[in-house]
């Protein structure tokens, strides 16, 4: 076990640089998923988390109140002084996510039925403001029917009715599987980033190993030992197996330590074969760049165009459903948007029937396929390089 | 002597492709990825109509107006529904398998099953107490004016919009430009590797190269600045193409006033080069560990300014102030972004103060590391 010995050295000379990147990664998936997690979950709930405005009112009315009081089933208020600068800042630090004014006159020309709008402004793509643009839009739209159908109707009769009218509400009924599933959210980032870090590493890792190995001199030497090929290529992918494997082992098991409590169901069981499949398919994916790269100086750089590239196109940076379909036809041709796929999917069963399973499976044997296909290639130039 | 130095600095620069790589095709590179993962995030949201279910019974088929108010909900391209009229055990069947988002009940009130709280749960939900409200209009009108009925259901159809956008400034807020200009930001930082070189071929204690400049009739402070200067032209230049790039190619906006972004990416650049040298005089460890102090740095600078993730760059501005005026990548960012965003000059005058302070300190504490050094043996 010459040959496995060796590789066993060579990876644990590079321990320093792999364990800056395992640790650098960690942190960042660890600040990120649950980051990320936290925004979906507030996002998610019925009793949606009020956001924070500024109620502007150049004139006041009892239909002006009504609205506010509206609002406040939406949002908090805040009080901001009318000034430009104030009102930029706090739009620019979120102290407020939304600034209403509404201008002079609005309800006089409201009461006669004209055709009058109030001015927002706003930070973008906020959830939560279209919470409060759907109140607005109600409230008034509501009372736009009695001004045009009650002749002469009075503010406050007006809010009376809009007050009581409002207060209708759904009733919903939650059935109680509910919280199981909005528990692997967590687990769902952490796995998604993982591809990011194990990827990194293990190209990092694999290219260092193979630079050593496939120096021509070295490889003279070796062919002319008495140890046959195959056995030297038996114990090289034996030590570059191991090596796959306690990487993925050891990002699963922080997984797991960081998030004890939700960790022991079959949904993360299910998650972590996903993700030894995908760990196979990035030490393909190594195998691969190994053969290529020839010097020491491009191995940053190649690992990080290659991780960085596949990370950003199959969502692991950027969640699958905010890509535009363009980009997303070309990432179904790498493992990694499969793996993320394959995430998402296991992140929502609820049932582990077989058809509930089976496109879990299937994103499983795409990653797979992509690895005997990395796999293969690397083997041809491997060949063909041989002894140059 | 400026001449030659400049000149044979810049050859030996520009044959350095590992640092041109990381300097500008790196940042080139992710600007690429970035607008193919964000592009999408300004065309608005992409909605994709909710798969329902409701519950095909007496109650449903009386209730004429919910169901022709679903109907309308679930015709057309830009439909909110997908609905499927069933029975109740089928409904719930749906459900489980996670085929429907959840199922309408008509009673009273009209009731809501699902399985879970999202988005599309809290739309449904929005759908249907709307319709309720309206209703509860709709009756204590009548009770007023029953001869509005007709009137009525025509005016029902016509929703009004009764908010505007106006922006607070002449701009347009736009979330994604924060990811382009923290990218900027870390171009200009990664001038560091550029000022590292410099340090390493001048400190005759670091490298050969080094010593064999020391030795030569050359003023060392001359010799230091003019080969700087080679770097700095470099690096100008890249930083310049990657403006081009975002601008031209990518179509990042800027805002109007170029003059000022063109001299923000002057003083990062100063900045990341200075930075650069400062870390290489002040450290006095192999190249590795000068790099990863440099990376580490630049990264995590870029990681706080909001580069990975944009809302870091305001939980820090909200919890912890101080760390965003000590951090030159978010300096930089800022400074971009009030350009762009702000009419006053106030906010950008604060961040390029900032970084003026951070150039003195840098370039300071190189010359004061570097100068006189006399070596008794190397």
């Amino acid at each position: 076990m010459q040959v496995f010995k060796l590789c066993l050295k060579v990876l644990k000379k590079n321990i320093p640089t792999m364990l800056i990147y395992i640790v650098v990664f960690l942190v960042v998936s660890l600040i990120m998923s649950s980051a990320l997690s936290k925004e979906m979950q507030a996002d998610t709930l019925f009793a949606q988390k009020k956001s924070n405005m500024a109620f502007i009112s150049e004139e006041s009315s009892p239909l002006i109140d009504g609205l506010k009081q509206e609002l406040s089933k939406v949002a908090n208020f805040v009080e901001l002084p009318d000034e430009k600068e104030a009102l930029q800042d706090a739009l620019y630090f979120r102290s407020v996510s939304y600034i209403l004014r509404i201008p002079e006159g609005f309800t006089e020309s409201f009461m006669k039925g004209e055709n009058v709008r109030l001015k927002k402004t706003t930070v973008p793509n906020s959830y939560s403001n279209t919470y409060i643009d759907l109140s607005i839009n109600k409230y008034l739209n509501n009372a736009r029917l009695y001004v045009r159908h009650i002749e002469n109707i009075s503010q406050e009769s007006l809010v009376q009715h809009l007050k009581s009218d409002l207060s209708v509400n759904t009733s919903v009924e939650l059935k109680n599987k509910s919280d199981k599933v909005g528990k692997h959210i967590y687990a769902n980032y952490f796995f998604n980033y993982m591809s990011y870090s194990l990827l990194s590493v293990l190209i990092l890792g694999m290219t260092a190993l193979m630079l050593v190995f496939y120096n021509n001199d070295l490889r003279r030497r070796n062919a002319c030992s008495p140890l046959s090929a195959r056995s030297i290529n038996l114990q090289f992918i034996l030590a570059s197996l191991l090596f796959t494997v306690i990487t993925w082992m050891i990002m699963v098991a922080f997984c797991i330590l960081y998030n004890w409590k939700n960790s022991f169901n079959l949904n993360t069981v299910y998650f972590m074969i996903n993700s030894l499949v995908f760990a196979f398919c990035g030490a393909s994916i190594s195998f691969l760049i190994g053969n290529l790269v020839k010097s020491a100086n491009a191995i940053s750089a190649v690992t990080n165009v290659v991780t960085l590239g596949l990370c950003f196109i199959s969502g692991v940076f950027v969640p699958l459903e905010l890509l535009g379909d363009s980009v997303l036809k070309v990432a179904s041709f790498t493992p990694t948007y499969w793996f993320v796929t394959g995430n998402n999917r296991i992140a929502k069963l609820a049932q582990f029937n077989h058809s509930d399973i089976e496109p879990v499976l299937s994103c499983m044997l795409i990653q797979l396929g992509f690895a005997l296909a990395f796999f293969a290639v690397a083997l041809v130039i491997n060949k063909k390089r041989r002894f140059q | 002597m400026f001449a030659h130095i400049f000149v044979n600095r810049l050859k030996c620069l520009l044959r350095d492709r590992e640092t041109i790589f990381w300097t500008m095709m790196f940042p080139l590179l992710l600007a690429v990825f970035f607008n193919l993962a964000l592009s999408n995030l300004n065309n608005g949201e992409i909605f994709k109509a909710i798969d329902i279910a409701v519950v095909d019974d007496n109650n449903y088929q009386y209730d004429q107006y919910f169901k022709v108010a679903l109907d309308e909900a679930s015709k057309g391209d830009d439909r909110l529904f997908n609905l499927t009229v069933t029975s109740k055990d089928n409904a719930e069947k749906l459900l489980n398998e996670n085929k429907i988002a959840g199922y309408i009940v008509v009673e009273e009130p009209i009731k809501l099953v699902v399985n879970k709280s999202g988005m599309n749960q809290a739309i449904i939900k929005s759908f249907i107490d709307n319709y309720m409200q309206t209703v509860s209009s709709i009756n204590s009108i009548l009770l007023k004016n029953p001869a509005a009925q007709q009137e009525l259901i025509s005016s029902l159809s016509e929703r009004q919009q009764y908010v505007k956008e106006v922006s607070g400034t002449n701009a347009e807020p736009n979330n994604i430009l924060n990811y382009f200009y923290s990218l900027i930001a870390m171009a200009c930082i990664y001038g560091c590797f550029f000022g590292m070189r410099e340090v390493t071929d001048i400190q005759a204690d670091i490298s050969p190269l080094a010593a064999r400049v020391n030795i030569s009739p050359v003023h060392k402070l001359k010799a230091f600045i003019y080969s700087i200067c080679a770097s700095l032209v470099i690096h100008l230049f890249e930083i310049f193409i990657l403006l081009m790039f975002l601008r031209f190619v990518l179509y990042v906006d800027f805002g109007p006033k170029t003059g000022y972004v063109l001299l923000t990416a002057f003083l990062g650049s100063v900045m990341g080069i200075s930075f650069g040298a400062f870390v290489s005089a002040i450290v006095k460890k192999s190249e590795n560990i000068k790099i990863a102090v440099l990376i580490g740095v630049s990264m995590t600078g870029s990681f706080l300014a909001g580069m990975m993730y944009q809302n870091m760059k305001y939980t820090i501005a909200q919890n912890a102030p101080v760390l965003s005026y000590l951090n030159p990548v978010n300096l930089l960012t800022d400074a971009f972004y009030s350009l762009y965003y702000y009419d006053t000059f106030s906010r950008y005058a604060l961040n390029m103060g900032f970084l003026c302070i951070f150039i003195v300190i840098f370039s300071l504490g190189t010359y004061l590391i570097i100068r006189r050094r006399k070596y008794a043996s190397l």
